[in-house]
């Protein structure tokens, strides 16, 4: 990885001018900076951090900003080592997207005019349930699918003029993982060399790289029809790395995968992120587009509803939850004690909880103990959280993603 | 060029490991040699058209063109739309003809060897190819373009259409082709309907002309006949294939 010490403004101005942080010190030694941070900010996230800065959101390009600070971690960008000084526009975004609009025959307006921006070296997320238009999204901008109407440019050229050479510097993992079941997996990452221009002896270098690198060496010369769901989609990535491409697109990458799988996916995303390349992925988890991604966009019905970091997001609801653990039969006498509570929102009833939406979480929880108090409840357990990307996503569509208490706590 | 032949050799693995698939395809020439051999072949034994060869010298073509009709290129292609392996094909940056060609060059190395293993055959059962050893080669060859092309079109509705059900009709096509073509006896022998149906029917030259070769030696007229049909097949079903691969998915 690229040294640290000077920390190349590529992201524009936003980045050089947060203040430097103090605690150098902290900072892992040989690891990516990026990544130890977040991991560092998202201990810190759990409960209360009511206090945190709401920093002014459209200035800071990363999620973790805020919590980078509270961590202590460096806030500094890493350099990746491929295109290390990007000065013009079109090089410092990956994908710009104007107006893209996709009808399909007989009426379906599947992309209903959608604006992106994402900056090289993101990972940008793209959330939303079930036929909100993520896939043909993607598909138009992997030159899959042609556009009806607008604009898009991804990795400098036009998508619609000029098809070959966005395919030649983009990766592509698609919902459907899309092996040949008749195939080895070395036979098959060596093919997708060769089909990316390298010879003999460089497809199959890069082919045992890459076996390596997603966990395959020894499966490799079996054929992929016996691979189970987790390996399929690993050497699905892998095919789409063969070319170190300087876009990743990867839709739903960890729909249908258990748990562990899941995981060892996401650390491949940040990996790959981490050597410089651009991810845009789309989701239909809030975990996955909280703990991936850097930026994200929330699109719905072809829309996009809502866009920033997703500590952006979260911060523009404006409210804190506070969860108060407590049997379901004590839920109406608990709301009875905290009825006209000042800064309180809205009360959401969960099975053996209660959730409070309220202003100022780490001020008002100490008045809502007091309350309990006064009435004699004596909660399980009481927490206070930023709100979650399903709370931003019930603002903006006025419908849960997932099952109401996926994210919360 | 490497693409070319890259996909060429995927195509050809494919056929190689999915035996299943390859193996009918001789076993339904073979049987049928055998049983029209087994209820004609004394019947006309002995009969003018067959210039003192046995009617299995007849039927040869007719088996060996059985052999190349395969639709397992369309079938493989179907599967691979289904399954999303395509798409990596659509988002490399190779020419979308290099799909196609692939999967046409391994068909006709395939057909190659189909119409060979059923050529020996019949040659391992008394008939005589009249034109020699050029004449054999050029009769495998003409199969084997002849199959290939026909294969254009499963390709050619797989694109269209990704089922398999409607990639499956264009082997079944083949049957009244074939059935309205001289398969059995020559086109004088036929009545004067099914002779007129037979005359504007494609495989029915196809036929004569790879079967003057066993019987007749050079004959430029039935060859050249031959030759053409092939070749206009060849320009219409892979032209269609070639048009269907360019405009996939806009």
């Amino acid at each position: 990885m690229a040294d640290d010490t000077e920390p190349t403004p590529r992201r524009g101005a936003a980045k050089a001018a947060k203040p430097a942080t103090k605690a150098p010190a902290k900072r892992a030694a040989k690891a990516p900076a990026k990544a130890p941070a977040k991991q560092a900010a998202r201990a810190t996230k759990a409960p209360a951090k009511a206090t945190a800065k709401r920093a002014p959101a459209r200035k800071q390009p990363y999620s973790a900003a805020d919590e980078i600070r509270a961590a202590g971690a460096s806030p500094e960008p890493v350099a990746p080592p491929v295109a290390a000084t990007p000065s013009t526009e079109t090089r410092a975004l990956a994908i710009e997207v104007r107006g893209l609009k996709k009808s399909f025959k007989g009426g379906v307006d599947a992309v209903r005019g959608v604006d992106l921006e994402v900056r090289e070296g993101e990972v940008f997320g793209f959330l939303g349930p079930n036929g909100a238009g993520k896939t043909t999204t993607v598909r138009m901008l992997c030159t899959l699918l042609p556009i009806t109407e607008g604009q898009a440019r991804v990795a400098g050229h036009d998508v619609a003029r000029d098809a070959a050479a966005v395919r030649r510097r983009i990766g592509v993992a698609l919902q459907e993982i899309g092996l040949d079941p008749l195939q080895t997996a070395r036979e098959l990452l060596e093919l997708q060399c060769g089909l990316y221009g390298m010879d003999r002896p460089r497809a199959a270098g890069r082919a045992k790289e890459l076996l390596e690198l997603v966990g395959l060496t020894e499966a490799a010369d079996r054929r992929t029809k016996t691979f189970s769901g987790g390996m399929k989609r690993r050497l699905d990535l892998a095919t789409a790395l063969v070319h170190s491409p300087s876009v990743l697109f990867l839709d739903e990458p960890t729909t249908g995968l258990d748990p562990a799988s899941r995981a060892t996916v996401w650390d491949e995303v940040r990996r790959i992120n981490e050597s410089g390349t651009t991810v845009f992925l789309t989701t239909q988890y809030l975990e996955e587009a909280d703990q991936l991604c850097d930026r994200l966009a929330i699109i719905d019905h072809g829309r996009i509803v809502a866009a920033g970091t997703p500590e952006e997001l979260k911060s523009a609801m404006g409210s804190d939850v506070i969860t108060i653990t407590l049997p379901n039969a004590l839920h109406r006498a608990a709301c009875e004690a905290i009825e006209g509570m000042r800064g309180l929102d809205q009360v959401v009833e969960e099975r053996d909880a209660l959730a409070l939406y309220v202003d100022n979480g780490a001020e008002r929880i100490a008045q809502v103990v007091r309350l309990l108090d006064k009435a004699d409840i004596t909660p399980t357990a009481l927490t206070v959280a930023r709100p979650t990307l399903d709370d931003v996503f019930l603002k903006a569509t006025g419908r849960r993603l997932e099952g109401d208490k996926e994210e919360s706590a | 060029m490497r693409v070319l032949w890259l996909m060429t050799r995927r195509a050809v693995v494919e056929a190689i490991r999915t035996p299943e698939a390859t193996v009918p395809l001789l076993f339904i020439p073979v049987f049928f040699l055998f049983v029209n051999l087994g209820q004609l072949g004394e019947q006309f034994d002995g009969a003018p058209f067959l210039k003192g060869q046995n009617y299995a010298a007849f039927q040869l073509p007719v088996s060996m063109i059985f052999a190349v009709i395969g639709i397992g290129s369309g079938l493989a292609l179907v599967t691979e739309i289904e399954n999303g392996y395509f798409d990596k094909f659509l988002v490399a940056p190779i020419p979308r003809l290099t799909i196609l060609l692939g999967r046409l060059g391994a068909d006709f190395l395939r057909n190659l060897v189909t119409a060979t293993v059923v050529l020996l055959l019949g040659m391992a059962v008394g008939v005589r190819v009249e034109s020699g050893v050029l004449g054999a080669v050029v009769l495998v060859l003409l199969c084997a373009f002849f199959g290939m092309a026909y294969g254009g079109s499963a390709i050619l509705i797989a694109l269209r259409t990704g089922n398999t059900q409607a990639v499956n009709l264009a082997s079944l096509v083949f049957f009244p082709l074939l059935f309205l073509s001289p398969n059995a006896v020559p086109r004088e022998g036929m009545q004067s309907w099914l002779e007129t149906a037979a005359a504007f029917n494609p495989v029915t030259y196809v036929l004569e002309g790879t079967r003057s070769l066993v019987i007749d030696g050079w004959d430029a007229g039935s060859l050249l006949a031959c030759v053409l049909v092939t070749f206009a097949t060849a320009a219409v079903l892979l032209g269609l294939s070639v048009r269907a691969m360019r405009t996939y998915g806009t």
